[in-house]
Formats: C-alpha cells, sequence, structure tokens
C-alpha cells in the first residue's frame, strides 16, 4: 500500500532524511519514532509530495511521488500537528467543502459527505457557523473531517497530538483507531514513546535522518534484548549519539 | 493547471476575503469614499481661497492720506468700476492690516495733488501684509485698479491737447483657439489622474496579496491546502486571480468615487484648479489601448505582490514589504506629476510603472503617438510575463515554501 524506498532529501548543508525505506500495510499503522530534528516531517513531507526527493523514491497506492504526484495527493488526508489551522471566515461546512472539492469530488458527494462527517464527529451544532470563533476542541474536529472528507486510503499524522491538552490528545487518538477501523494505511511520526506503543502496530526509529531499526515492538524489544521500548530507543539513538 | 482547479481556489478566496472587514475597507470603501472626500475637500478649499481672495476686498489710506479730496480719487477714479474693493476707515491702517481687518492701506505722496496737476507722476504707496494671503493677493488686484485709472487720467490728458487716446495702442492682440474643440486636454486631470490611478492599482491587491499566501501559511492552512490534489501551478493562478481582481476591483470603486466627488462638486476632481472636466473627448482606439495597458499593470503588481507574500516568513513581514511596494509606485507618479505629455521621453514608455503613466498622460492630454502607447503595451506585457515567472518560480521553491 505504501512502499518507501532508499528515499534521501539533502538541504543545502544537511542531509535531513537518509536513504530510508519501510513498508507499510493496508489497515497498518506505522510509527515514525525520533527526537527532534530526527527527520520525520522531512520524511512525511515528501510522502505527501510537498517536497521532492533528493533520491530514492516512495509508492502510495501504487502512484509515485515523484512521477504521479496529483494522483498521490488525491489518495492522501494529512494531519500535521501544531495550531490547527482553519479558515476563520468560512464556516465549518465550507472549510470541509473547499477540501472536497479540491480533491473532485462533485457537489451531491461532498453534502452527503459532510452531514454523514456532522454525525460522527458530533458538529451539529456548530456545522454552519464561522470557524473565527470556535474553541480548539471544535477545531480540531473540524480538522478530521477535513482530512479524511475525500475518503482517503492512506493518512500521514506528523506528531498530530504535539501541543494539545490531555482531552485532545485522547481525541486525536481515538481519530487515528478509527481510521484504522476503517482499514487505512496510516503513517503517524512521534516522538513520544508511549503513544506509539499505544497505537502502532509496527515502528520505525529514525534518528538523524537513518532509519536505525524497524519492527513491531516485540520484535524490537527480542532484538535488543531489552523489556521496554524505551531501553531500545536509548540503546539505538544513544549508541549513535557518542560515536 | 487545471482551469477546476484554479476556479475552485479563485472562488474561495474571493468568498473569503470578501468577509473581510479589514479588506473591504481598503479596497472597496477607501477610494469610494475618502478619494472624493479627499477631492472635495481640497478642491472646496482652493476654490473657496480664490473666492475669499478676489472678493469683499477692503482697503484703508494710511493716516496722512485719510482726505476727502484722496478718498474721491479713491472711491470715484480707482475702485469704481471694482465693487468687490470697499473702501473703508479704520483707527490705526498698519495694525489693520496686519490684524487683517482691512488687506491693505493706500498712501499717496503728500504733494500728490500738486504733481497731478502739473501732469508729473506722484507715487501710491501699498501696504500689505506677504504672510496672508488674501493681503498678498490683493497687491495685484489693486495695482490693476490703480492702471485703470491711469489709463482714464491719460485719457484725459490726450483729450485736453486734442489727441485721440488711440495713439498710445498702435496694434491690438486678438487671441482665437485654433485647437479642435476637446484637444485641448486638462492639464490638472493630466497631473492627478495618472498618478492616482498607478497608486491604486498597487495598493488595491495589498491586502488580498498579504492574506492568500503571508496569512495562509501563518494559519497552517496553506500544508493541508498543499496536499489536496491541485497542482501548485493551479493554486498560484487561482490566487494571483484573486489578487488581480482585488487591484481592479480598487480601481473602479476609486473610478465610482470620482463619479461621487464629480455628482457633488464638478469642480472637485481638478482640485478646483481648473474649469472642471468638461470639453474633452477621449479617442477610442487610444483609450483602450492605455485601458489595457493599466491592466497589466494590474496583473504585473498582482504577480508581484503574490511573489512577496510567498518569500515573507510571517504575515506582518509581507504588510511591512508591501507597504514598501506602495512607495515603488508613489515615485514614478509622483517625479512625473508635473510633467505635461509633451515633456514624456520616448525611454519612459518602456520604464515600468512609468509606461503605464505615461500613456495615461499621453491620452488624457489628446495628442497621441501610436508608436508611444504600443511601446507602453509591448513592454507591459513583457513585465507580465516576467512578473508571474517570478512569482511561479518562488511558490516552486521548496526552500521558500517551507521555511520559517
Ligand atoms: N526547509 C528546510 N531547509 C533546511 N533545513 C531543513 C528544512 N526542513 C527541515 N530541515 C532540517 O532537516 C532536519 C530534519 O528536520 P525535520 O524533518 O523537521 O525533523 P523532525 O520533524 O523529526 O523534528 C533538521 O535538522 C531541520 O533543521
Ligand atoms: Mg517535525
Amino acid at each position: 500500500m505504501l512502499k518507501v524506498s532508499n528515499i534521501t532529501k539533502s538541504f543545502e548543508s544537511i542531509t535531513a532524511v537518509n536513504n530510508i525505506s519501510f513498508e507499510v500495510r493496508k489497515g497498518e499503522i506505522f510509527g515514525l519514532l525520533g527526537e527532534n530534528g530526527a527527520g520525520k516531517t522531512t520524511t512525511l513531507r515528501m510522502l505527501a509530495t510537498m517536497l521532492k526527493p533528493t533520491s530514492g523514491t516512495a509508492e502510495l497506492c501504487g502512484y509515485d511521488v515523484i512521477n504521479e504526484p496529483e494522483k498521490v495527493r488525491s489518495h492522501i488526508g494529512i494531519l500535521f500537528g501544531g495550531e490547527t489551522g482553519l479558515y476563520d471566515r468560512l464556516t465549518a461546512a465550507e472549510n470541509i467543502a473547499y477540501f472536497g472539492e479540491l480533491n473532485d469530488m462533485s457537489k451531491s458527494e461532498i453534502k452527503e459527505r459532510i452531514s454523514q462527517l456532522t454525525r460522527i464527529f458530533d458538529m451539529d451544532e456548530y456545522i454552519n457557523k464561522k470557524a473565527g470563533k470556535f474553541s480548539k476542541g471544535m477545531k480540531q474536529k473540524v480538522a478530521f473531517a477535513r482530512s479524511i472528507v475525500h475518503n482517503p486510503d492512506i493518512m500521514l499524522f506528523d506528531e498530530p497530538t504535539s501541543g494539545l491538552d490531555v482531552t485532545a490528545i485522547l481525541e486525536v487518538h481515538k481519530f487515528i483507531l478509527d481510521c484504522r477501523q476503517q482499514n487505512k494505511t496510516i503513517v503517524l511520526s512521534s516522538h513520544i514513546m508511549s503513544e506509539v506503543e499505544k497505537l502502532c502496530d509496527r515502528i520505525g526509529i529514525i534518528h538523524k535522518g537513518v532509519l536505525v531499526a524497524s519492527g513491531t515492538i516485540e520484535e524490537l524489544k527480542k532484538t535488543y534484548g531489552k523489556d521496554s521500548l524505551e531501553e531500545v530507543f536509548i540503546e539505538l539513538v544513544g549508541d549513535r549519539n557518542e560515536i | 493547471m487545471k482551469f477546476r482547479h484554479v476556479w475552485i481556489v479563485f472562488r474561495k478566496e474571493i468568498k473569503d476575503l470578501l468577509r473581510d472587514k479589514k479588506t473591504i475597507i481598503s479596497s472597496f470603501l477607501v477610494p469610494m469614499i475618502l478619494i472624493p472626500v479627499i477631492f472635495l475637500f481640497v478642491g472646496g478649499g482652493a476654490q473657496k481661497m480664490e473666492k475669499d481672495i478676489s472678493e469683499n476686498i477692503t482697503i484703508a489710506l494710511s493716516q496722512n492720506s485719510n482726505t476727502a479730496d484722496i478718498r474721491k480719487i479713491v472711491e470715484d477714479g480707482i475702485i469704481k468700476h471694482n465693487t468687490n474693493i470697499k473702501l473703508i476707515n479704520v483707527d490705526n491702517p498698519i495694525d489693520a492690516v496686519k490684524q487683517e481687518k482691512v488687506r491693505l492701506v493706500l498712501e499717496f505722496d503728500a504733494d500728490y495733488a500738486q504733481k497731478l496737476k502739473n501732469d508729473k507722476p506722484f507715487t501710491v504707496k501699498i501696504y500689505y501684509d506677504k504672510s496672508k494671503n488674501k493681503s498678498d493677493g490683493a497687491v495685484s488686484i489693486l495695482t490693476d485698479a490703480i492702471n485703470q485709472y491711469n489709463q482714464q487720467i491719460v485719457g484725459q490728458r490726450l483729450t485736453a491737447l486734442g489727441l485721440s487716446p488711440d495713439i498710445l495702442q498702435p496694434a491690438k492682440v486678438e487671441e482665437t483657439n485654433v485647437a479642435e474643440p476637446g484637444k485641448s486636454g486638462n492639464p490638472t486631470l493630466v497631473m492627478i489622474l495618472p498618478m492616482m490611478l498607478g497608486l491604486l492599482v498597487t495598493i488595491g491587491g495589498i491586502a488580498a496579496a498579504t492574506d492568500i499566501v503571508a496569512g495562509e501559511k501563518e494559519r497552517n492552512t496553506f500544508e493541508p491546502l498543499l496536499t489536496t490534489k491541485p497542482s501548485r501551478l493551479s493554486i498560484l493562478t487561482g490566487k494571483y486571480l484573486t489578487v488581480t481582481l482585488f487591484s481592479f476591483i480598487s480601481v473602479i470603486s476609486t473610478g465610482i468615487g470620482y463619479v461621487i466627488g464629480y455628482m457633488i462638486n464638478p469642480n472637485s476632481l481638478t482640485m478646483g484648479a481648473s474649469d472642471g472636466i468638461g470639453g474633452f473627448s477621449l479617442p477610442l482606439v487610444a483609450t483602450i489601448l492605455v485601458f489595457i495597458t493599466t491592466i497589466l499593470m494590474g496583473m504585473t503588481f498582482s504577480a508581484v505582490q503574490i511573489a512577496i507574500s510567498t518569500f515573507a516568513r510571517s504575515f506582518r513581514e509581507a504588510q511591512t514589504y508591501l507597504s514598501f511596494l506602495i512607495f515603488v509606485a508613489l515615485i514614478p507618479g509622483y517625479a512625473t506629476m508635473f510633467m505635461q505629455p509633451g515633456d514624456v521621453q520616448t525611454y519612459m514608455y518602456a520604464v515600468p510603472i512609468l509606461n503605464t503613466i505615461s500613456a495615461f498622460k499621453m491620452v488624457l492630454g489628446g495628442n497621441i503617438n501610436y508608436l508611444n502607447l504600443v511601446i507602453a503595451l509591448a513592454t507591459s506585457v513583457i513585465y507580465v510575463i516576467l512578473s508571474i515567472m517570478f512569482a511561479a518560480s518562488l511558490f516552486k521553491k521548496e526552500k521558500v515554501l517551507f521555511r520559517s
């Protein structure tokens, strides 16, 4: 479903992502675990076709990020961390509809989808109100709805819980698990061990742009002879730091 | 690039911007209301000043000259045919000038009567206050009145000698304007309109341009937008057309503002300095060409604005950069403000901004040189293409798009 092959991204002086390869199967959550500056956002931006790989490539739903970026984009939904961005002067429905239109949905499809999403995320009260005055929680739900309006097969989450309070974090976790429920292919980047442990089927540990290990958590623990993911992480990342 | 996507982006941006009070105010209301208000205010002021200077001119005689005989000369000889001038009595004439109770004070030579009788010149001194507009302006009016009085006396003297006053005027002057009706243009409009237009085409798109890229980046909606299906070029084009539309809307709003101003007071458009805009017509083809040139200038500026907004790291930064752009548009406008169409050099028809202003001046002036007009048009097309290419290249640069 999602196949990354030797992808590399260099900015002028640094190699932000260095020859990374991994695969994610349908209905699976793959966690990219790494510290700040490890290269998580850069990797996800390349998958979302926002950045062009310096070398290597990736295939999403059978489409190549370099040669068929439009096709790739119409099959992905993204939720990137930080402050949720909405168009404040548009209503919740208009915000969602815009992304539906941009992804080539018809008017009737959009209408139907919005009423469905309104039910799912319980947005009845404010679906036709302008987003500018929404609480953080309301905005978050609109952002969820927007990211899946076109029913993408692949979801990319880049540190989606950064800066959120506990309830909001739980909402995000629930949303991610719901996406898996719907058999979507998911890549989740995070620097939070517990989050990755809770949600991911398989993880890859990324450090200074290099994918230093990958597998299920059990596999990783076994390979490195440790009792917890935390210890595995320290082992791998700490080791590298000493070199 | 898909037209469908461009249209979706364009429609959304328009809807979004029309709900923004800031944009509405700066693009619609300011030109529509502020411009006629400024013009009426300044124009009305200028007209009032002219009127104030030429009407209700009060004068007085100095203490020494304030005799019945002199009063008679002044009232019956000098100001008789100038009903706007009045001779009044004041206690302290010089102070009265300073306090603006009278515009000026006349003082006759003490022995004026003797001199007058002996056909010798006598002096009339005018005391006035140069720091006061009204006083200053009255001097020439009084000088004219005294000249009329002189001619009258000369006539009397010649007649007494048995000569006709005509011997003093061997040649008479008669003026006939041979310019075709409507071809003389309007110097004041030629000064003001092109500058205003250049400025407004620039300012009109700024609010939209700031909001549409730098604003979108700052609100964190840019990344989700870029991961939707449309190509970057489609998104850019939709946004670009929005900015272009807004810069034209403000030009149109200004036009409406002018019409409103004209309806309230026809003279306000020329700031009261000339006789309104009546009586001149614009040649159709040239007008269309200059209109297209103006549109092209708007398109160039819109692209530059989008580029700047893309380049800026934040909304604030975009605002700062874009306000500099106003000066860029102002400088050529101001520099050529007092230039009349005949003063415009050929190279000016090829310089950005200046080419539009020059072409506009030429058409308003009425003397059309189509070669120059075509130069202005062709160079404008080149600038549009260059500016769009520049904006597009920035919009594709990862380094610019994803920096913070
Ligand atoms: N647009 C860019 N230009 C230059 N360097 C960048 C750019 N984006 C990211 N980097 C650098 O690449 C490295 C990886 O960054 P990033 O992918 O954001 O890491 P993470 O998301 O894991 O924190 C960092 O050193 C960062 O400074
Ligand atoms: Mg990151």
